[in-house]
């Protein structure tokens, strides 16, 4: 037996390791990146044979998981919130076709958000998929949630939701790795077995399936209104307040009543689909006043049956926007403690240190591409080239900072950047505004479904310049590999691996070149060309792909040819380089005479040296020979 | 210095906040001091920043030694922040509670003057070179492990030096010896700053 340190991810990757997981599919995207490298990591190291895959995107995962599901193996899929989105038309299927080997659905919420497009709550995609649903509020739970997923998934044939938050996803807890054997996996019956009304069920068999999902879900609230996965913390403690939480919320909510010195009963929740209604009414019935702490939306509160003592999202007690910090539900508890007449201690007085400090101007520290990264070296020539009027479509990766560069429009979810292209084109035809579209998408993305718009694109006639930004892996979660990289998910080598050259080719395009970013005139020759086409009358859609691996990933074409770089004497602060060009390793000195370079941070790539058009950056040894 | 218990807070308890910049090592920052309370027997729950707010942006953990299940911190409940970088020390200084203390990597502390709010507040602010040091010693990536080392002067009954030694042998094996080195500079720096901090039974007579 031995504790360890590990992540909420990685306690929910234990998790499915010891339950005897089969399968383990996903796509990467924070906060959930690292349950599947969990898996591969305890996996190993616990001996276990699992298929572990990032797939190409969230359906794809979503599918390859419960097709062996189907065959009896037990199997789960993990995403973000908005991946969810993307596997919502298996997920909503699955419930109705069912499942036969234990399957869990990882997605992980964002309350905030800290690295999302939505706020949205994955507990109401499962309400309404009618997926039922465990909320884990610690790493440790998460872990042990598990087991009871697959055990109801198994009991009623039922795809079963885990959704951790943020929070928890990379909360670090003390954890005891038990040296118990794992469980005992469920491949004796394994197999597909032909059932063409469920497994092809056509509508008049859904309509069966459906009956039998809702009977499902009815005996599933019976059986989780005595779930010990639901219970009630400082019993007897008021019969004026009560409060009803889940989640990592539960645990905020607990916190605050400790440092407020006043406690309350709660109802923990940790089963909030379907909710165990009689449960929650009988607790509900107690008080006067009744508390939700629930995020990031209203789940448990939309389910209640009657909402008229209820203090929640509703009625505005809670804010409906945002993460429940500490500090909010703090004060929202002192102020309903206040008002049912219950003594607490007063909240920390440091209100005039935080006036203080937010009167004090800080550097704001927007998040920057790295030195050396091939990103900046492309947005600076794509900028260069096409200039303010020019429409940047871009997409969901580490390049939506090109957004700083000015070189990125918009940003709205995975593969719009060529949809968006398309219908800006489309559009501007019908207007009659003919201005220059030039979309970016990283390599991933663009696997992940940039492929379907750029048919379509192709098809109908659109005219634009697609960038590529190829850097060999999914940078922004931490480098996992896609269906273009030659590794998989557990470091074996890729048999086989997708050329995005030939991929674009195959969609029809005719203009394709690939560029390395560093080769800045290459790279604009090759754009123009790009653009030509796109003017041309027999020409259309040109693609240009930007190579160059993540430094980050893999640094060694850096290390081949170093430029170590410095700002000669005439250098007179102007400031274009840091803003055209931004690199965190250039900056102006503190009386804004001339900037300088941070040797802590550059990495000697030399792009900068093009950056600034008065040619003050210098390749080192070039200044010695001047 | 003193650091009397908040309301409430067990006494084994401490949380810590450890604010810096992405890049700086604040998340083996706080895995070090997680693993040494691990290594002396107290739980942890710690909470780390991960995904767009790491490229270069303010990266913020915290983490609860010996405390409840809740992963954050709230402002002004936190014994000790380590800020890494001298502004965003300011930045997240209404975290540290009443009583409290800060180090900050800076040569000469804050970048606003604060003292009247940190003296009506009864915070200590220790200002620690750590930056410095680490260039001194030919690695600047070792900038967080020197200020840890210092901040352990004071809080060495909780998380003792050795126990630290020992878990930069397991987390940072690659460079230990300059670790180690970054580690020794600043806990004998943070020695003579100042007094270690009081044991529970001074603190009743504080």
């Amino acid at each position: 037996m031995t504790i360890e340190v590990i992540l909420g991810n990685e306690a929910i990757a234990l998790g499915l390791v010891e339950a005897g997981c089969h399968v383990a599919a996903a796509y990467p995207g924070t906060p959930s990146s690292e349950i599947l490298s969990g898996v591969v990591k305890f996996k190993k190291r616990l001996g276990r044979t699992i298929h572990t895959e990032w797939s190409t995107n969230e359906k794809v995962a979503f599918e390859v998981a419960l097709a062996a599901s189907w065959t009896g193996l037990r199997a789960a899929v993990a995403m973000k919130q908005v991946g969810l989105n993307v596997a919502s038309d298996p997920l909503f299927s699955a419930a109705y076709q069912g499942t036969r080997g234990g399957f869990i659905v990882i997605p992980a919420d964002d309350p905030g958000p800290h690295s999302s497009q939505t706020e949205q709550d994955s507990r109401l995609v499962a309400l309404s998929a009618k997926v039922p649903v465990f909320d884990p509020s610690s790493p440790e739970e998460a872990r042990s949630m598990v087991v009871d997923a697959y055990a109801l998934s198994e009991k009623y044939g039922i795809p079963v939701m885990l959704r951790p938050t943020t929070r928890l996803c990379h909360a670090l807890q003390s954890i005891t790795l038990n040296d118990r054997p794992s469980s005992d996996d469920s491949m004796v019956d394994a197999g597909f077995r032909k059932d063409p009304s469920r497994w092809a069920a056509t509508p008049k068999f859904r309509y069966e399936l459906h009956r039998e999902l809702n009977e499902k879900l009815h005996q599933i609230e019976q059986e989780f209104e005595i779930s010990p996965r639901n219970s009630v913390h400082n019993e007897g403690t008021s019969n004026r307040l009560g409060i009803i939480a889940s989640g990592v919320a539960f645990n905020n909510a607990l916190q605050a009543m400790l440092e407020l010195g006043a406690e309350v009963p709660v109802l923990k929740i940790g089963t909030p689909f379907p909710l165990p209604r009689k449960l929650v009414d009988e607790f509900r019935n107690q008080f006067e006043t009744i508390v939700m702490i629930e995020e990031p939306d209203a789940c448990i509160e939309l389910q209640l049956s009657d909402r008229g003592n209820v203090r929640g999202r509703m009625d505005g007690t809670i804010p409906n926007a945002g993460e429940l910090t500490p500090e909010i539900v703090s004060s929202v508890l002192a102020e309903i403690f206040a008002q049912a007449d219950i003594d607490v201690n007063p909240l920390p007085d440091n209100l005039d240190l935080e006036a203080a400090v937010e009167a004090t101007p800080l550097p704001i520290r927007r998040p920057r591409l790295c030195p050396g990264c091939g990103h900046r070296s492309a947005f600076f020539a794509i900028r260069k080239e096409f200039g303010a009027k020019a429409i940047y479509p871009s997409d969901i990766g580490c390049y939506t900072l090109g957004l700083n560069l000015r070189a990125v429009d918009t940003v709205f979810v995975m593969g719009a950047a060529v949809s968006f292209a398309d219908g800006l084109y489309k559009a501007g035809q019908l207007s009659g505004e003919d201005t220059p579209i030039i979309a970016t998408i990283g390599d991933s993305t663009f696997l992940h479904s940039g492929i379907a718009p750029l048919i379509n694109a192709v098809h109908s006639g659109s005219r634009f310049v697609l960038v590529i930004l190829d850097n060999h892996t999914t940078a922004m979660t931490g480098f996992q590999p896609t269906a273009a990289s030659d590794l998989l998910a557990d470091g074996e080598a890729a048999s086989r691996r997708t050329s995005i050259t030939d991929l674009v080719k195959a969609c029809g395009v005719t203009s394709v070149a690939v560029s390395d970013p560093y080769e800045h005139e290459t790279l604009r020759t090759d754009l123009r060309a790009a653009f030509d086409h796109t003017q041309s009358p027999d020409g259309g859609i040109a693609v240009v792909i930007s190579r160059r691996p993540c430094l980050l990933y893999d640094p060694s074409p850096l290390y081949e040819v170093p430029v170590p770089v410095e700002v000669t004497e005439e250098c007179d602060g102007c400031r274009f380089c840091l803003e055209a060009f931004e690199c965190p390793a250039l900056y102006l000195t503190t009386d804004g005479s001339r900037v300088e370079i941070d040797a802590k941070i550059c990495v000697d790539c030399g792009q900068c040296i093009d950056a600034c058009h008065k040619g003050f950056i210098v390749a080192e040894s070039a200044s010695e020979e001047g | 210095m003193t650091l009397s218990d908040p309301p409430g807070a067990g006494p084994q308890e401490l949380k810590i906040v450890t604010a810096g910049i992405g890049g700086q090592g604040v998340v083996f920052a706080t895995r070090l001091l997680a693993h040494t309370a691990i290594a002396v027997g107290l739980p942890i729950m710690a909470s780390e920043t991960h995904g767009m707010s790491q490229r270069g942006g303010s990266v913020i953990s915290h983490l609860k030694i010996g405390g409840t299940q809740a992963p954050l911190i709230r402002k002004g409940t936190a014994d000790l922040l380590l800020a890494l970088d001298a502004d965003e020390g300011l930045r997240n200084l209404p975290y540290v509670r009443s009583g409290g203390a800060v180090f900050v990597n800076s040569e000469d502390g804050l970048p606003a003057d604060m003292s009247s709010h940190l003296e009506r507040l009864r915070i200590n602010l220790h200002s620690y070179p750590a930056a410095k040091i680490a260039m001194d010693l030919g690695i600047p990536t070792v900038a967080n492990v020197a200020l840890i080392g210092f901040a352990a002067a004071f809080i060495a009954t909780t998380l003792p030096l050795d126990a630290i030694e020992r878990t930069l042998k397991d987390i940072a094996a690659r460079q230990l010896e300059i670790n180690l080195k970054a580690l020794h500079a600043g806990y004998e720096a943070g020695q003579k700053a100042g007094r270690p901090l009081p044991s529970e039974t001074d603190e009743a007579d504080s």
